[in-house]
């Protein structure tokens, strides 16, 4: 276990040291739920307009939605950013050690996925501040579920970055994935609704059960799936990602 | 006797390229050993094959006491390494570079911070140790390298290019942290460098290596006799029609230098040169400038390859040239 604790110990130091990007990395689902939110939640303030979101009023509805993208977002930069370890020589570092290179990434994941929780703590503490019909209780499984949500998606990304040399074109990809997940989520709307071939993407986009999930515990909406769809769906990508991050990085070898 | 390292035909490939083309050395307990030559050699290979970091294609290479692709993480256990390229977490600071180190190889506690403190001393490192990396100069990020490297006390240390891009005052520096090491620790140490005067200042023995494979092995002075001359620069107003009258007996050979000077092997330079000046006086010969040294290690190997050791893209096919152009007896 002494390099799966180090390399959190590591990830956390990192995340200190980055404390003006970590903030920085907060005003995109501020704006989300402020500016975004906020509209809409006047415009969906009619009689009955709560029956369209599961009997909770606009804000309430998207609190979840904002906190499960912002987890999706920053677990795949976390992950991702082992690119930099790569282009920084510190992979050698761990490679040449006499320790378990499984439980290193692990470590390295798993420390990712943390900082993330801490990230949404802020944004969850944030949104208690401006939409009404949060339930205090629902904090702790939601922020399960985005751990798991975390463990998967950065496993994902150190997966990907494995495989890559350079950061370039990552911007690309990650708007090109992250915006159309998002949408298909349910973040913003409910899936019931969607046309039914958005529905059947939506289906196929773990974020919608991350979405779902929290929904539930937050803001008491029954869930689409069953709340052990979401649970197992989550905690199996999570173990699926982090076992090909995990092959990976055994097979590593510098060139 | 047993040996520090042991490698017997290893052989390493990228495709179609073969970098390491069978080679066999052997490094004895407590000794520096460099592995010099030109960029693209081989060397970084070879070590990256001995840290366990690249599996050779064929061959077999021991590093203390073990295999290192049968029982890589024994050899893991008892080496030390300082890359070519920097390795450290630009973003912690020094002390915490050095704190995740250790933690890896299993040290924790008090005994852990002594060991920091005592290595950062080491290196002078310990007033920067709250620093973060990323504002060190590269000869402090390399002197904390070295001191990361030795936080294990490793049975055998591999620097792979120590000194590359610093300048002559650090390279000094650093030198003298290599050899303090081998002293108060009685360490192995493995050095590949393309700097012929660290190769000499350094090290016990040298293997010099080009184009995959080892072309010499030896002390320094082993190497030197390999020459077995002084060698004599001249540079005279028409080369290429002098080089055709430099015929005689005290001249064991002679070849012209990319830069225009002639070059020649003599048994002994300061009998040569009067003899020198008389044939060119006898010949009509301009000499313009003369320079003699005693040979260096850039001399054997320009003597075992042809080309000079910073020979690099273009300046080889000039030296090719040259080579095609030496005169032989």
């Amino acid at each position: 276990m002494r390099i799966f604790s180090t390399m959190i110990y590591r990830e956390m130091k990192r995340f200190m040291r980055s404390r003006a990007r970590v903030l920085g990395s907060l005003i995109n689902p501020i704006i989300w739920l402020v500016l975004f939110g906020k509209g809409w939640a006047g415009a969906f303030n009619f009689p009955g307009a709560s029956m369209i979101f599961g009997g909770v009023d606009y804000m309430t509805y998207l609190v979840p939605g904002i906190v499960a993208m912002t987890v999706f977002n920053m677990s795949f930069i976390q992950g991702i950013t082992i690119i930099w370890d790569k282009q920084f020589g510190f992979i050698k570092e761990i490679l040449v050690a006499p320790a378990s290179r499984g439980e290193a990434i692990l470590g390295r994941i798993t420390g990712g996925a943390i900082m993330v929780m801490i990230q949404g703590v802020i944004i969850l503490a944030l949104s208690f501040l401006i939409a009404s019909g949060l339930k205090l209780s629902g904090v702790l499984p939601a922020l399960a579920l985005s751990f798991l949500v975390g463990l998967a998606v950065a496993g994902m990304g150190v997966a990907i970055a494995m495989r890559m040399s350079s950061m370039e074109g990552f911007q690309m990809i990650m708007t090109m994935i992250m915006l159309p997940m998002t949408f298909l989520s349910g973040a913003f709307y409910p899936v019931k609704t969607m046309p039914e071939w958005m529905q059947w993407l939506a289906k196929v986009n773990p974020l919608t059960y991350a979405v779902d999930g929290s929904r539930y515990y937050l803001a008491g909406v029954a869930p689409t799936f069953s709340l052990t769809t979401d649970w197992l769906v989550l905690a199996g990508l999570a173990a699926l990602f982090m076992g090909i991050a995990v092959i990976e990085f055994r097979r590593a070898t510098i060139d | 006797m047993t040996y520090a390292i042991e490698v017997e035909n290893l052989v390493k490939k990228y495709g179609d390229f073969t970098a390491v083309k069978g080679i066999s050395f052997k490094v004895r307990n407590g000794e520096i050993f460099a592995f010099l030559g030109p960029n693209g050699a081989g060397k970084t290979t070879t070590v990256h094959v001995l840290t366990t970091l690249l599996k050779p294609n064929a061959g077999t290479a021991t590093v203390a006491g073990h295999d290192v692709v049968r029982e890589p993480m024994e050899v893991r256990r008892k080496i030390g390494i300082v890359f070519q390229d920097p390795s450290t977490d630009r973003e912690l600071t020094a002390y915490e570079n050095m704190y995740i180190h250790g933690r890896i190889y299993g040290y924790s506690g008090n005994e852990l911070r002594e060991k920091i403190e005592m290595m950062l001393k080491f290196v002078e490192l310990w007033e920067f140790k709250d620093r973060p990396v990323k504002f060190f100069s590269g000869g402090m990020q390399r002197r904390l390298e070295i001191a990361r490297s030795l936080l294990h006390e490793p049975e055998i240390l591999f620097l792979d290019e120590p000194t590359i891009g610093l300048d002559p005052q650090t390279r000094a520096h650093i030198w003298e942290y290599i050899r303090a090491m081998k002293e108060e620790h009685s360490m192995t140490i493995f050095l590949t460098t393309h700097y012929m005067d660290e190769a000499e200042q350094l090290a016990d023995r040298i293997a010099i290596m080009d184009y995959g494979k080892i072309i010499a092995e030896g002390t320094a002075d082993d190497l030197k006799k390999l020459v077995g001359n002084d060698v004599i620069y001249v540079r005279m107003e028409e080369p290429e029609e002098g080089i055709k009258c430099l015929n005689a007996e005290f001249i064991r050979g002679c070849r012209i230098m990319p830069d225009g000077r002639v070059r020649l092997d003599v048994q002994n330079a300061s009998e040569a040169m009067p003899k020198l000046f008389e044939l060119a006086q006898k010949n009509g010969l301009r000499i313009l400038e003369v320079t003699y040294h005693r040979p260096t290690l850039n001399d054997v190997f320009l003597h075992l390859t042809g080309r000079e050791i910073r020979d690099e893209g273009g300046e080889q096919k000039v030296a090719r040239m040259i080579m095609r152009a030496r005169m032989r007896r």
